[in-house]
């Protein structure tokens, strides 16, 4: 709450009603920019500030990029389609630029890194996914000696281009994610001493090019998911690993120095022997286990891994028989993924008792059933719960008690530090519910159920601190959401699915608190300036996912485009004959990518 | 109004402003100035000199003292926002200031 309130007092701060004042419109823009030619005394906290805010809003062009010049030192355009080569030739010129991060830019290409060649301030530099960066590119980066970090993963690339990067040696993180990195380009980049984070996923690396991994002597992560790597050579000094859908016979030897690792990501692998394959691991500083949809069959290597903190077995063989050998590790879990698995409610029982410091436990695909919820309530550190498609009813049985049914959610009540509960897919009706009213601490909560009525949720108000609520698929009706009083807090409320509510009473509604975010299939929302700033962490995320999510925040961006139509689609803007046309009439003006391809056969 | 009650502003042109104390202390600035132990003569004296602020600035964020308690005062009673209006030839200089003096 405190953070909040803090981010409440910022926002009508006289230095952010400035930055708001002076990006408001182009003529805005106009004004203040006819006072000043450079903003040369503007601390470059400020100047950023000003400087990303004028280029979420589109009001951002080279020709005001000039005066920036000297209050600039990071630069974010990533994900920004109309970033040329003309911008980059004034970025070129900023003295004290150290970050520039051009990734997902699809106008930039190899030429238009020249302007930047000997920017001698410039540590950081991310192009991943520029497809038109190839190995010219690379060679315009060499007069950079200062580059600490560079990203180029998912660009045009090639092994050769690689093996150019040897002579930047000051590189501590190095990107090369989705190049077809060679055993041979690797070993070139051996005297990249100062090497710590090295991200190789998708490259043709061999286990006789993982042995070169032996030279660099600072690496602390390393990312050799979907590659051929099946056996890995001691590396002592690195803490994180990713090694997901690869096919693992052995992580490190038996002889030598292995160092400690901390964190250990092998979603989607294949063991042959997973007992093996752990055989040389010193897992007793492993905190982070991620063994997602991989092959693993028997869990009894799990014990030695005393101070696992993140356990994530989703989609694996896990089953009841094996809920005991977590138990044993139980203390200092935090966060359990048991999703997908063959868990059930006497698994859970297992659990409870050994699991004090458990925050976030998800449970959902499981055979589960109401049973689990009560052992639930002896986790007593649980914040976060996810029961979605399970065979939980929400009523439990009682026997001698009168009524016979009763919620079976009451037990929760003991949890004072639940924050969110996920109750999709699963059938619960309005008895089931009522136990929700009391649950003070709650933020978050999804149902998704169609036997939800009116009767549900005419507590919810009670809830004081909900900042999310969503009720899909529910018999809503209008006269419910008319006198629906939410809590100040609420920002997101999804009503996807609730077929009976009617669009003027949704808007009235949406009106009436404009703070709060609707979702619903007759309300139509352009996306926040907020969700385009999510990135997907690539750290964590394996490749596969990472783009996927990439296109997805792209597909959500597109309406915000500068032109104010309703069409996205331009060819469902003009008819066939029209498109052809306006290709032979405006060569000049319309790159010809922007015709589609099927258009251009013709 | 008592003089212990006011503090004296003045800009690089040497324009004084005699705001209230309570606004003043807006500015995170010159609250340490007004309110830190050892004697700072502005401490003694409620004056405090701006050199590089230009009185047209000054003007405006003394206005926003007042809105800014005006506001604080008015969300917590009814919830109404007011808006504070920022000409936009002014936007640039008034940021710097703004950032000097923490407001």
């Amino acid at each position: 709450m405190a953070s909040e309130a803090t981010v409440e007092l910022e926002s009508r701060c006289l230095v952010n009603l400035c930055i708001e004042a002076a990006s408001q419109s182009r003529a805005a823009v106009e004004k203040w920019r006819r006072q000043r030619r450079s903003l040369e005394r503007l601390p470059s906290q400020l100047g950023e500030l000003l400087f990303h805010r004028l280029l979420r809003r589109r009001l951002l062009n080279p020709s005001l990029l000039e005066i920036f010049k000297h209050s600039m030192e990071r630069i974010d355009l990533r994900g920004e389609s109309y970033v040329d080569a003309e911008w980059m030739a004034y970025i070129g010129a900023y003295p004290y630029l150290q970050s520039l991060s051009v990734a997902d830019c699809p106008k930039i290409s190899s030429s238009s890194l020249w302007p930047i060649t000997g920017m001698t301030s410039l540590t950081e530099l991310d192009l991943s996914r520029c497809s038109k960066v190839t190995d010219s590119g690379i060679r315009h980066l060499f007069s950079i000696p200062t580059l600490e970090k560079l990203c180029i993963s998912e660009t045009g690339v090639t092994a050769n281009g690689v093996t150019l990067l040897s002579s930047l040696t000051n590189l501590s993180l190095l990107d090369l994610g989705g190049l077809r990195v060679t055993d041979v380009a690797l070993s070139c980049l051996q005297v990249l001493k100062k090497l710590q984070y090295l991200d190789l996923w998708g490259s043709e690396i061999t286990n006789n090019g993982a042995t070169v991994l032996k030279l660099f002597p600072k690496l602390s992560f390393l990312n050799l998911a979907w590659t051929k790597v099946t056996k890995l050579p001691n590396l002592s000094s690195l803490a994180c690993l990713n090694m997901s859908n690869c096919s693992l016979l052995s992580i490190y030897e038996g002889r030598g120095d292995k160092g400690h690792l901390a964190e250990l990501i092998l979603t989607g692998a294949t063991f042959l022997d997973v007992d093996e394959a752990f055989l040389h691991v010193d897992t007793s500083l492993l905190s982070f286990l991620d063994l997602s949809n991989s092959s693993v069959q028997s869990f009894w290597f799990l014990p030695s891994m005393c101070v696992l903190e993140h356990l994530d077995l989703s989609g694996s063989a896990m089953a009841d028989e094996s809920a005991e050998i977590i138990a044993r590790i139980g203390a200092n879990l935090r966060f359990l993924n048991l999703s997908n698995t063959r868990v059930s409610s006497a698994g859970v029982g297992i659990l409870a008792g050994h699991v004090s410091n458990l925050e976030t436990i998800s449970l959902s695909c499981t055979p589960i059933d109401d049973l689990a919820v009560s052992y639930l309530s002896m986790m007593p550190s649980l914040r976060v719960i996810n029961l979605s498609n399970t065979n939980v009813r929400g009523l439990i049985q009682q026997i001698g008690a009168e009524p016979d049914w009763v919620p079976s959610l009451a037990a929760l009540q003991n949890l004072r530090f639940l924050e969110r509960l996920d109750m999709e897919e699963i059938q619960v009706g309005d008895a089931a519910l009522e136990p929700l009213s009391t649950f003070q601490g709650l933020r978050y909560l999804s149902v998704k159920s169609g036997f939800l009525t009116d009767m549900s949720f005419h507590h919810f108000s009670s809830v004081q601190e909900l900042i999310s609520l969503s009720i899909r698929d529910a018999v809503l009706t209008n006269a419910w959401l008319d006198s629906f009083h939410p809590p100040s807090t609420l920002k997101l409320l999804d009503l996807r699915g609730c077929w009976l509510l009617t669009e003027d009473v949704l808007l009235a509604f949406c009106h009436k608190h404009p703070e709060i975010q609707m979702r619903h299939e007759l309300i139509h929302a352009l996306p926040s300036d907020q969700d385009r700033s999510k990135h997907p962490s690539p750290r964590r995320a394996t490749p596969r996912t990472s783009r996927w999510k990439q296109q997805q925040a792209k597909v959500s961006m597109l309406p915000l485009g500068p032109v104010k139509d309703s069409f996205i689609d331009q060819r469902l803007k003009y008819r066939r004959e029209e498109l052809l046309s306006l290709q032979f009439s405006s060569t000049l003006l319309v790159p010809v990518g922007s015709v589609p391809p099927e258009l251009q056969m013709e | 109004m008592r003089k212990e009650d006011t503090v004296k502003l003045i800009s690089a042109e040497g324009f004084e402003f005699v705001v209230d104390k309570k606004a003043a202390m807006v500015s995170q600035t010159i609250r340490n100035m007004l309110t830190s132990p050892g004697s700072f003569a502005e401490t003694e004296h409620g004056e405090v000199t701006f050199p590089e602020i230009t009185t047209t600035i000054l003007e405006k964020i003394c206005q926003y003292f007042y809105w800014s308690l005006q506001y604080a005062s008015i969300l917590y009673d009814s919830g109404k926002e007011s808006e504070f209006h920022i000409e936009p030839e002014l936007t640039l200089e008034l940021m710097m200031a703004a950032n000097y003096l923490h407001t």
